[in-house]
């Protein structure tokens, strides 16, 4: 089957994350929510790509992409996704799409889709699912949910956070919220405002009650945090990355966040952007950040919003600190100006 | 391993003989790059690829640019991407800015490409001082593999502010044989840089 070919590449990717403790945590998950009768027929990737997605083939291959892993919230939440997910594997979806594919398709249009095997757009795709097919998963998924440990109620959640990330990235590149509220005649997937709907009715019907697990997946995903926000603050997605900032902070900004936000402004850059950037760099210090870094880069923060001289000093301290700074000719040499 | 590299190599001949304006460099002679008044002097012949990154880019190669690219960014003002847009609107490349320090030139790049390519594996490892083009400048090395390829490519770059326009030379090429096989004549073209 080509979804073999696929994986056997997939399997050697440097986009694969290997860490076996981040591996364990999202498997236990998985098996949580579906049970481990089922559990044991899947094989789990997790990608280092910073957009939410997880795909599932019909050889039983699922990838987990890091963007979801940043955007969800609980134990609870990426079971719903990977149970949705699942659904389309035991629906037996992916096959019915894959021999349609092939009475109709061009031959060779569907080899050089398969060569591509990770691109975010073509993934979809090819192994895209009806909007018909997207809602039975959704609703199974949600049935995993309501038997499992973790809470039904949670799975709607993820889309109306999706929708407020959407409109909130719009925004921050100056333009209208554009995610319809009606799926086009073309879209294989229903809206998120028409998931997140339904999902919430079949919910209350199953009125399962359980712990989501908020607390556990801040723990699980403590140590890859860190990697995933530096991924996402790169984006050039403002307004985006600042919902999600503020999403992970609610009322606790930690060290990491305020750094984090910190980054965020500065690579906007405008000159007030520099003036935030320099403060969140500052109660990151206060609040004891533990890199070297937060002190060079309120420096060099300050240093390009023309703060001369509270630059220096910070760039100064900086060096004296970290004598062996990898950097240390760099910012030595800005220092000499 | 010998056949293999006779196919790759077979493929860019005929790759690059379908693009017409592909052109030789001659060696030993001071040439304008990027359309900017950046200037350079090759001590070996390159091929300069009719297709521009951008504007402001224009990119030579010894042995196809998937091997090894060299790529000139010729003054991009501020408010302009480091080359053409892949996706404006949903994708949109980060801007030079006139009051970017020289540190924030490696992040402009490496986010630029984390977007175009559609990677999060880009790093940039080392980041120092060191003249460029007669200026104060700045000299980085950096890492990163393309979404589908899986080839794990280094390159280096020297960059510098002029006049508030960011000029920068690039180099990379696949770890496996081709960076180290074409640095030293990166790193003339890159030192003989001059206005």
């Amino acid at each position: 089957m080509e979804a073999d070919e696929e994986e056997r590449v997939l399997r050697d990717s440097r986009f694969v994350i290997t860490d076996l403790k981040l591996n364990a945590y999202v498997r236990n998950i998985f098996c949580r929510t579906v049970g481990d009768e089922r559990c044991k027929n899947v094989r789990i990737y997790i990608l280092r790509i910073p957009h939410l997605n997880a795909t599932m083939y019909p050889n039983g291959m699922m990838t987990i992409w890091s963007g979801l892993l940043l955007r969800v919230r609980s134990e609870a939440e990426l079971g719903a996704v990977l149970g949705h997910e699942f659904a389309h594997f035991e629906l037996r979806h992916s096959l019915k799409g894959f021999q349609a594919q092939r009475s109709t398709g061009d031959w060779l249009t569907w080899t050089a889709l398969l060569g591509v095997n990770m691109q975010s757009a073509m993934i979809g795709s090819f192994y895209s699912f009806t909007r018909d097919q997207e809602k039975q998963a959704d609703l199974l998924g949600l049935e995993y949910l309501a038997k499992s440990v973790y809470p039904s109620s949670v799975a709607a959640n993820i889309w109306d956070r999706t929708m407020a990330e959407q409109d909130a990235a719009e925004a921050g590149r100056k333009r209208k919220a554009r995610h319809s509220y009606s799926a086009g005649i073309f879209a294989s997937h229903p809206t998120d405002l028409t998931r997140s709907k339904y999902l919430r009715e079949a919910a209350a019907k199953q009125a399962d009650a359980g712990d989501p697990g908020e607390a556990a997946y801040r723990e699980g995903m403590a140590s890859w945090l860190p990697e995933f926000l530096h991924d996402q603050i790169k984006l050039n997605d403002f307004g985006g990355s600042e919902y999600l900032l503020q999403q992970l902070a609610g009322d606790n900004w930690t060290s990491e966040l305020l750094y984090t936000r910190a980054q965020l402004y500065r690579l906007r850059g405008n000159p007030r952007d520099l003036v935030s950037a320099a403060q969140f760099y500052q109660q990151a210090i206060d609040k004891g950040f533990s890199r070297a870094d937060a002190r060079r880069d309120l420096g060099l923060t300050l240093l390009r919003a023309q703060q001369i001289e509270s630059g220096r000093m910070a760039l100064q301290r900086y060096l004296d600190e970290n004598p062996e700074a990898p950097d240390k000719a760099m910012i030595a040499a800005l220092l000499a100006d | 391993m010998d056949g293999a590299r006779t196919l790759i190599l077979l493929a860019i001949v005929a790759a690059s003989s379908a693009a017409s304006g592909n052109k030789l460099i001659s060696p030993r002679t001071k040439i304008a790059v990027a359309r900017s008044p950046l200037m350079v002097n090759p001590s070996i012949e390159w091929n300069k690829l009719d297709a521009r990154p951008g504007r402001n880019a224009e990119t030579w190669t010894l042995d196809g640019d998937a091997l090894n690219d060299v790529t000139f960014y010729g003054g991009i003002p501020a408010g302009k991407t480091l080359f053409a847009e892949v996706d404006k609107r949903n994708r949109p490349l980060p801007r030079v800015s006139a009051t970017m320090l020289l540190t924030d030139i490696p992040p402009l790049f490496e986010n630029s490409y984390r977007i175009a390519l559609d990677t999060p594996l880009m790093n940039i490892d080392s980041v120092e001082p060191m003249a460029f083009a007669g200026s104060k400048g700045v000299r980085f090395t950096y890492s990163f593999t393309r979404q589908n390829e899986e080839v794990h490519r280094r390159g280096e770059g020297r960059a510098a502010m002029i006049g508030g326009k960011l000029y920068m030379i690039t180099y990379e090429a696949p770890i496996l044989h081709y960076f180290d096989k074409s640095l030293a004549a990166f790193r003339q073209l890159a030192d003989s840089a001059s206005f």
